[in-house]
């Protein structure tokens, strides 16, 4: 299908993903030990709930979600938990892979706090690489009517093929994971996009539309070419929508989910399965055996590329994620987690380490690819002279670390990782300028704290002055004036002030993932602090006058 | 963090990459190849021994001042881009050139014009062409006579470059380019009797046109090699030719046709291989556009009503001034950022 829309710039990559969309999907073998670590997702890590020695099965609960974005976490096997570190949980197997799992749950007559409630026990967080959880990007119609349901199968990058096998082999089950997901946040279109580099998922998907209901289902090929798969390139590609900078697919109607996020919630949904596994490509030309695997979270990844038959001796690198914006592991005694796409072992021909950076001449090539429309060139001359207003005012925070100009760059400047430093220079300046933002707001809490426990005194002794009291039947004096209108009043703006406060959280969590909360987290716990105090308070005052107007009735 | 990067990419993707920056300038030199060999072939081995002799200057001059200034040499010099220089500057002198003339010359280029203000990619002016416009208001007698198309060894060719000749018999040996005769017509002459007194030695019109030709072939090439974009030649180009033509269609009987323009002096050799340098041109697309734009109609501005014969090195150097302005008022809006709404322009920067 021609699309007539498009986004600036981008390159084309050469793909290298034959070698392991050839192969067919397996299951790894199980891990006779797994480590998982307490953040696999953007917000809070998780808080561990099970101590050294407890025996676990597969899919319980290990860490629970701290604060509002965070996640639970699962065992991924069963066996014996041998270690619980601030960081980490560790678990030996017993080799019997018992499974724990929730009841199904039938999702057309499930209601939205059940299904959101299910997501959020299943630590279902998103499986593209942000790691977003699942649960809180299903409340966003909350804050904004969503129409568009977007499954992004781009899969821009070179050497990923997760996507492409998870929906050639399980299309109808990411449809009604989409379904799902559909139904929660209202949308009323739901579009793939795909890159027309992958026709047996293209396929696969073209049978399996027919049967999905009730939200009608568009797939829209677009032509190969990075990074498509950018949230924001690929509204715009599919739906000519521009995400409005610093802001969210939502603002525009829209939501993106990956194919693999949709699938572990239908598991999650219909299995009752939590997240204790996910698709990962093993590639590169040091691996003998490329393919992709169901891998359970916490395999270590040399154990994993070892049975993949790793060549040591050719290896050069190992990167988690894709050559474009992945990261090179430093140690391959490292887990997969819920962010491991991919893991590319290669060769030093493969990926060679680019050429010494020679002086920028400004021909601007890199300008021609950026799919953001920015000045790459004007904003490394900044970044490198430390230029703060310039950087802003050139939208350094608009860039998405696609690559795409450091791949062009002549001069083999390593632009990303100037703009990256910049940016988290910027960062660091930013909290420091909230530190004592954050001082206040820390206070604010505890004065909040105080009001609440005062209020819930109050209320527990006038509890027990009218338990008293009404035997004697005598009614609390109406000369004391109850200003109920006014704490009513009180009472709604405390939870408008929750509400806010759960927004702006949600809204800075999935616009930077990578961003502390701790400071909009206290805000939002003071406000909750409030409201409590304003629930005591009103609830008191009708205690107070219910007595005054059943007296008023009786006569 | 990109592990990957076009010149590591051994795929057949390689081919629609840009090559790494030191055989960009080698592609250039390579592209100017047709244009230097045709103008040898009209005006005599004088253009290739401007040609090697101003390369030479360049190297030595680079590595001079690279030494002076603790650089790295040999990585350095590998870029190329010093060579490129003398090649462009070589080019554009008069053939046969003294030797003192070029070495001046490239004295202004690299080490004034470029290594002074910091080496490659940080020169605000077009070095080459620094060099020119140095050598043509300084030395007039030398810059202004083209030695008309006589075989490829023209008459004391070895005493001329050797800077030996005296002057006096510099006057007998050259002639002038068409574009100064056409200048120095008078207002009096109309063109077209102009043109019928055959007022330039047999041949001159016809060697400049296949000069010209020579040189949009190794434009044509930067192109396709992706070398280069489109814009400023074509911007360029296309200013000139349509001012020439407003100016022809005003008063043919004055101004010299839009195709005299375009073919004679230094328009295509300026419009792909000079105004298209990436370090002293305008970045973005859209300042690219404005900044050929301003060089073609400079160009015919001055070659009309100024004191020059040809202009192309003023207008470049004149149009390198004004890229930093160029660069701030041509930002493209990123992809999300609202539309400007009111305000100065450029006044968010």
């Amino acid at each position: 299908m021609p699309s007539a829309y498009d986004f600036p710039g981008g390159v084309y990559l050469p793909e290298r993903k034959q070698r392991s969309s050839q192969a067919t999907l397996i299951e790894a073998p199980l891990p006779s030990r797994v480590t998982l670590p307490l953040q696999q997702h953007s917000g809070q890590p998780a808080t561990p709930c099970v101590a050294p020695g407890d025996r676990v099965k597969v899919g319980s609960v290990i860490a629970n979600r701290e604060g509002m974005i965070s996640s639970n976490l699962h065992t991924s096997i069963s066996g014996t938990v041998t270690e619980v570190t601030t960081a980490q949980i560790t678990i030996e197997s017993d080799g019997q892979d018992e499974w724990f799992r929730l009841p199904s749950l039938d999702w057309r007559s499930a209601g939205r706090h059940e299904l959101l409630e299910r997501l959020n026990e299943s630590g279902i967080v998103g499986l593209g690489g942000a790691g977003f959880p699942s649960h809180i990007k299903a409340r966003v119609d909350e804050r904004h009517a969503i129409d568009t349901l977007v499954i992004n199968a781009a899969e821009c990058e070179p050497y990923i093929t997760a996507d492409d096998l998870a929906l050639r082999h399980y299309p109808g089950e990411i449809l009604e994971g989409a379904q799902i997901i559909a139904k929660l946040c209202g949308a009323r279109h739901i579009v793939i996009g795909i890159e027309d580099n992958k026709p047996e998922a293209i396929g696969a998907l073209q049978q399996a539309l027919a049967d999905s209901q009730p939200v009608p289902v568009e797939l829209t090929v677009i032509p190969t070419r990075y990074p498509s798969g950018g949230e924001r390139q690929l509204i715009k590609k599919l739906l000519d929508l521009n995400v409005p900078s610093g802001g969210l697919p939502a603002d525009v109607g829209v939501l993106c989910h990956n194919p693999g996020t949709l699938l572990a919630i239908l598991h999650a949904v219909l299995d009752g399965q939590p997240l204790v596994s996910r698709i990962v490509t093993l590639t590169g030309e040091a691996i003998a055996q490329p393919g992709n695997r169901w891998v359970r979270l916490g395999t270590s990844v040399k154990e994993l590329l070892e049975e993949a038959g790793v060549n040591h001796s050719a290896l050069n690198q190992v990167i988690q994620g894709g050559p474009m914006m992945g990261t090179p592991l430093l140690t391959l005694d490292t887990p997969v987690t819920k962010l491991t796409n991919c893991l590319i072992a290669a060769t030093l021909d493969e990926l060679p380490p680019p050429p010494a950076e020679s002086p920028c001449i400004r021909c601007g090539e890199c300008e021609s690819v950026c799919p953001v429309a920015l000045l790459p060139q004007q904003l490394h001359w900044y970044a490198r002279a430390q230029d703060d207003t310039k950087l802003e005012r050139y939208h350094l925070f608009d860039c998405i670390e696609c690559g795409a100009c450091s791949y062009v760059c002549p001069s083999h400047i390593p632009l990303v990782v100037d703009y990256r430093e910049a940016k988290s220079r910027l960062r660091l300046q930013r909290i420091e300028a909230t530190k004592a933002e954050h001082a206040k707001h820390r206070f604010e809490f505890r004065q909040a704290r105080l009001a609440r426990e005062e209020a819930e005194k109050q209320a527990r002794k006038q509890a027990r002055q009218a338990q008293q009291r009404r035997p004697s039947n005598t009614a609390t004096s109406s000369s004391e004036k109850v200003d109920l209108r006014g704490l009513r009043i009180a009472h709604a703006a405390a939870k408008a002030s929750v509400k806010k406060a759960e927004k702006t959280l949600a809204r800075v969590a999935q616009e930077d993932p990578k961003q502390s909360l701790d400071d909009l987290e206290m805000q939002l716990a003071t406000a909750q602090e409030n409201l409590k105090a304003a629930e005591w308070q009103l609830a008191q005052a009708r205690e107070q006058q219910s007595p005054d107007s059943a007296s008023k009735e009786s006569p | 963090m990109s592990m990957m990067h076009a010149s590591g990419v051994n795929d057949a993707a390689k081919a629609t990459n840009v090559p790494p920056t030191a055989s960009l300038m080698r592609w250039v030199i390579i592209a100017t190849l047709p244009g230097i060999a045709t103008m040898s072939y009209f005006f005599g081995l004088g253009v290739i021994s401007n040609v090697l002799l101003a390369a030479a200057f360049g190297v030595a001059l680079e590595a001079a001042v690279l030494r002076l200034r603790r650089r790295p040499i040999r990585v350095m010099l590998n870029d190329s881009s010093a060579l490129l220089t003398g090649v462009l500057l070589g080019a554009s002198l008069p053939p046969a050139s003294p030797w003192w003339l070029i070495g001046v010359g490239m004295i202004a280029a690299i080490v004034v014009a470029k290594q002074l203000y910091g080496g490659l990619g940080h020169n605000p002016f077009n070095p080459a062409m620094v060099g020119y416009a140095l050598l043509l208001v300084s030395f007039p007698t030398y810059m202004t006579l083209w030695a008309p198309p006589q075989g490829l060894i023209p008459d004391g060719l070895w005493a001329q470059i050797a800077g030996t000749l005296p002057t006096a018999q510099l006057d007998s040996l050259s002639g002038a380019t068409p574009l100064d005769a056409f200048k120095h017509k008078g207002d009096a002459v109309l063109a077209s009797e102009f043109w019928a007194t055959s007022p330039l030695p047999e041949g001159t019109l016809n060697a400049w046109r296949w000069v010209g030709l020579a040189w949009l072939a190794g434009g044509v090439l930067l192109l396709a090699k992706r070398i280069i974009s489109w814009h400023i030649p074509v911007a360029m180009v296309g200013s000139l030719v349509v001012l020439a033509t407003l100016f022809y269609l005003s008063d043919p009987s004055h101004f010299a046709s839009p195709l005299f323009h375009l073919l004679t002096g230094a328009t295509l050799f300026g419009a792909f291989f000079i105004a298209t340098d990436p370090v002293s041109a305008a970045t973005s697309r859209r300042g690219k556009l404005l900044y050929g734009v301003g060089i073609g109609a400079l160009v015919i501005t001055i070659r009309t009503f100024g004191g020059y014969p040809d202009a192309v090195a003023f207008a470049v150097l004149l149009m390198n001034l004004c890229v930093p302005l160029l660069d701030l008022y041509s930002v493209p809006r990123p992809t999300g950022q609202p539309k400007a709404t009111s305000g100065k322009p450029g006044e968010r920067l």
